[in-house]
């Protein structure tokens, strides 16, 4: 098993910080170019989401990241915000749902990690901030790749 | 980004990541840009988008919206495998149309 955990502030510029981060942790592992994608995108979104909805665009709220992977090659990723809550998590998860449709969201970003994941659990509590985990299992390495 | 104006068409060519923070400053160019030139069509390539989120969804659909006011067309152009599925789990391409190749620049 091996584990990081970053925190950083809700500035628009850390995302990219993030998914890299992320990315660079997990190379000793070898993802493949189709996991490493899936990963980058599922932590932007979620990173994202803690910004423009959990501290709505204020530039200084933290953003907790956890990643660790264990032996059979699963992944857990936890991103967790101290922001506003989402109020009812089943219609937040409808694809194209969004409360900031002014700010040109589309709404898919939960749909996109619950795709992407092997495993996604949203918890919230309103005015104490989101959670999001995500769980997912990378392809057995072959002869070759090890 | 790079853009052109040809014979009624506007051309937008994206490049490397187009994540949040890029959108966030694009965004006003391109509206200023629809909005100058009043296009009858709107081509957005992302040949060489390396990685692409739902702001970048949001994004299109947000353009889409623009022309229709105006009565523009708009077209996705050049999506990588990737960033097909992620365009594709929006249902986007029951509303606009997605062609490969076409003018570059
Ligand atoms: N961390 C969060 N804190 C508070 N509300 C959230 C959070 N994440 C999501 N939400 C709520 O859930 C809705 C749906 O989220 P989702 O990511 O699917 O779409 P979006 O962020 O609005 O648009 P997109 O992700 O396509 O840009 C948001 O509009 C917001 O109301
Ligand atoms: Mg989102």
């Amino acid at each position: 098993m091996n584990k990081m955990r970053l925190m950083f502030t809700s500035k628009l510029e850390n995302e990219a910080f993030a998914r890299t981060s992320v990315v660079a942790f997990l190379m000793p592992i070898n993802p493949s170019v189709d996991e490493i994608m899936e990963i980058k995108t599922m932590v932007a979104e979620a990173v994202v989401n803690c910004m423009i909805h959990g501290y709505d665009g204020k530039e200084e709220g933290d953003i907790q990241l956890d990643v660790q992977y264990d032996e059979n090659r699963m992944i857990t990723i936890q991103i967790q915000d101290y922001g506003c809550g989402i109020e009812n998590i089943d219609l937040a998860m409808q694809p194209l749902y969004t409360t900031k449709e002014h700010l040109e969201r589309s709404g898919m970003g939960l749909t996109i990690m619950s795709t992407f994941a092997d495993d996604f659990q949203i918890t919230s509590t309103l005015e104490r901030g989101t959670t999001v985990l995500i769980k997912k299992q990378l392809h057995v390495e072959s002869e070759e790749e090890k | 980004m790079k853009h052109q104006y040809i014979d009624g068409t506007l051309y937008f060519y994206f490049y490397g990541d187009l994540d949040n923070l890029t959108v966030c400053n694009l965004k006003d160019i391109c509206i200023d840009l629809i909005e100058k030139y009043r296009p009858k069509m709107v081509r957005l390539d992302f040949e060489e988008v390396t990685f692409i989120d739902s702001t970048g969804i949001g994004f299109v659909l947000a353009r889409y919206k623009q022309l229709m006011k105006s009565g523009g067309e708009l077209v996705i152009c050049n999506l990588s495998k990737a960033n097909m599925t992620l365009f594709h789990m929006s249902g986007i391409f029951q509303i606009m149309k997605y062609e490969r190749n076409g003018v570059k620049l």
